[in-house]
């Protein structure tokens, strides 16, 4: 009987790797790193990962002379002769350079389960140039319109809902975990007729981005109406006193592509609030402008601040076509 | 008595593995309530671990094809279905790329077998670059995050087409052989006919481990440098270097290369620079990421030359850059 080291120790990454992704999905963690529509997919991985960690301790320990090739395949008995054969079957001796593969391999496992997971804050959505990106999705918008033609007025709300939902429900929606944004296709069109006929326009949770976007491609059309909305405080250098962006996150597939979405918003108090503080804020939308492109600007009435929402990020929407 | 002492051991190594992890985990839940650690950091692991979780499920998929392939397909069915003919078989590999529905993350190690069983190594090429870049889910989140407009989508799919056939005939002009690295000299197995399918099933499995783990550094290198670029380098100050149409198509190119973004998500971001930056360059940003980003560089050095993967990323960079800037004046 052998016993090989190296081979243990990938069996060890192998079974970590899964055991970190059941554990996230466990405690709930996973919600801060991918979209939920994904969830099934990072199951299958960790599922995978448990099976290659039983395949994987097979190889720890081999009989020493004529059991190798039953045991293990090829390794002992053919790659020895053969050694110059493509990749590393982990039995080569140990060296500083698989020293330092090794630790590389080890680190995610290591911060994964030794770090907490953190709600993406408004220093990242700094980075990420949030105000250009909030500019960017009013104008692209824009262009939008020029292309479905110029039909104006009400019968343009008809047309960008329809066109929305065809281009929204393409998205996959194959696995159901409770926990995705998706949306029949009567609840969807429920929701677009309170935005555009309710006296008041409520942002909830996973119709916000579809809101946003309306909003943010018709100004005009919604200047004056009362909107209620939660996000984060974000603060930008170049903002005055009263300014302040209550923003979300918007998650396509993992943290990682998060991109910001938001609004303006101008009130007194908003000098005292800090950035990273949650509120809810109601007010009226105005007309605005960001280094020339046109964005909509909430005048805040009434705020408060809250909790952070047990999921603070928002996922697109996809529609069910029943 | 053999056998009863094997599959003991085989139990307690697995059981004593599992010992090990538990007490990580047991000293995972004390320390983070006891250190403070900066939040930066703390957004950068979370970034770093996002990618990843979102990453393995694809590199997962691409080293079982790879093992597949490895045990499976032998270098006769290659030369069977590769036509002789050079540019053929880089017209047939672009095109079966397009066709498969492959992640940047998962599509080296395929690379990689499949020039180890003697496909030419520019037709792979061809093969990596329009895999990610052409498939349907890539089609419908650039239509949807375009606003709906069918025009970025099909130029982003039939410039990259082109960019990526252009590219493989350069390749095929300038390099010969596997251009693997030395260390891995390709060799095939001759051992493995001689087996029934279970165990071939089983030595598959076997590859894709391995395969795993020449791969699993470099995804994970990429990702840390992707997730740092991420925290602490501000998009803005790109956005200063960027105001002609050519310093705006290097700045988007940098950034697709340095966000390592998935090739169906990529779109949602590109589209936020829309209002700042002219049609080419976000077409640049679209077109030059899933091609070629700083994982899959990493990725590439586990297999090919560093001379090779350098020539490459230049070839590549080089080609997106001219065909678009000679273009620029129609978009």
């Amino acid at each position: 009987m052998k016993f090989h080291a190296q081979q243990a120790a990938r069996s060890l990454i192998l079974l970590g790797f899964s055991v970190l992704i059941y554990m996230m999905h466990y405690t709930g963690e996973i919600l801060l790193f991918i979209n939920p529509k994904y969830l099934l997919l990072s199951q299958a991985a960790a599922f995978i990962f448990l099976i290659l960690f039983f395949i994987q301790i097979t190889r720890v320990w081999t009989l020493k002379s004529a059991d190798a090739s039953e045991s293990c395949g090829h390794e002992d008995g053919c790659c020895s002769q053969d050694h110059d054969h493509n990749h590393d079957h982990g039995d080569t001796p140990f060296s500083v350079k698989k020293l330092v593969s090794y630790s590389i391999i080890l680190l995610p496992l290591l911060t994964g389960f030794l770090l907490p997971a953190k709600v993406l804050d408004s220093s990242i959505a700094d980075k990420k140039g949030a105000m250009l990106s909030i500019a960017g999705s009013s104008k692209k918008e824009n262009n939008k319109e020029s292309v479905n033609g110029n039909l104006s007025g009400q019968d343009t709300n008809n047309n960008d809902l329809q066109t929305d939902q065809d281009s929204i429900s393409t998205e996959d929606t194959a696995t159901v975990t409770g926990y995705e944004n998706e949306k029949s296709e009567a609840e969807y069109e429920k929701l677009m007729k309170q935005l555009q006929e309710s006296p008041l326009i409520d942002f909830n949770e996973s119709i916000f981005s579809t809101y946003y976007e309306e909003i943010s491609s018709n100004i005009d059309k919604f200047q004056g109406r009362k909107v209620s909305l939660n996000g984060f405080v974000y603060k930008e250098e170049g903002f005055s006193e009263n300014q302040l962006v209550v923003s979300r996150f918007l998650v396509t597939h993992c943290v990682a592509d998060a991109s910001i979405i938001g609004f303006l918003s101008e009130f007194p108090d908003a000098g005292k609030i800090q950035k990273d503080t949650w509120i809810r804020v109601e007010g009226v939308i105005e007309n605005s402008t960001y280094m020339d492109s046109p964005i909509p600007l909430i005048k805040v009435t009434k705020w408060e601040e809250i909790k952070e929402p047990e999921s603070p990020y928002l996922y697109p929407i996809s529609i069910r076509r029943n | 008595m053999i056998r009863l002492l094997r599959s003991n051991i085989l139990d307690i190594t697995g059981f004593t593995v599992i010992l090990a992890l538990l007490w990580l985990l047991s000293l995972g839940s004390g320390l983070k309530e006891t250190i403070v650690i900066p939040p930066s950091l703390l957004n950068l692991n979370t970034i770093f671990l996002s990618i990843l979780i979102e990453a393995f499920p694809f590199v997962l998929i691409g080293v079982l094809i790879a093992g597949m392939i490895q045990i499976f397909v032998t270098e006769e069915h290659i030369s069977k279905w590769i036509p002789k003919n050079k540019y053929m078989a880089i017209v047939m590999s672009c095109s079966v790329g397009a066709l498969f529905p492959a992640c940047e993350c998962g599509i080296v190690p395929i690379v990689r077998r499949l020039v180890g069983k003697g496909v030419p190594v520019a037709a792979a090429i061809g093969f990596m670059l329009t895999g990610p870049l052409i498939n349907p889910i890539v089609i419908a989140s650039t239509y949807m995050a375009f606003g709906n407009d069918v025009k970025i989508a099909a130029l982003r799919m039939s410039l990259g087409f082109i960019i990526a056939l252009i590219v493989a005939f350069i390749i095929g002009s300038l390099f010969k052989g596997t251009q693997f690295k030395q260390s891995f000299s390709a060799v095939t197995h001759s051992h493995i006919n001689n087996k029934n399918f279970f165990e071939k099933f089983w030595s598959m499995l076997q590859h894709s481990i391995d395969e795993f783990f020449d791969m699993a550094k470099y995804l994970i290198a990429g990702a840390f440098l992707a997730a740092v670029v991420q925290t602490y380098m501000p998009a803005k100050s790109l956005l200063e270097i960027g105001s002609g149409t050519a310093a705006s198509l290097a700045v988007m190119m940098g950034l697709a290369f340095f966000l390592s973004l998935c090739s169906e998500a990529d779109a949602f971001i590109g589209a936020s620079f829309s209002s700042i930056f002219p049609a080419t360059s976000i077409l640049g940003f679209l077109i030059f990421g899933p091609m070629i980003d700083l994982k899959n560089t990493l990725m590439m050095m586990s297999v090919f030359r560093f001379k090779f993967v350098m020539s490459v990323l230049a070839v590549v960079a080089g080609t997106v850059f001219i065909i678009l800037m000679l273009l620029s004046g129609l978009l």
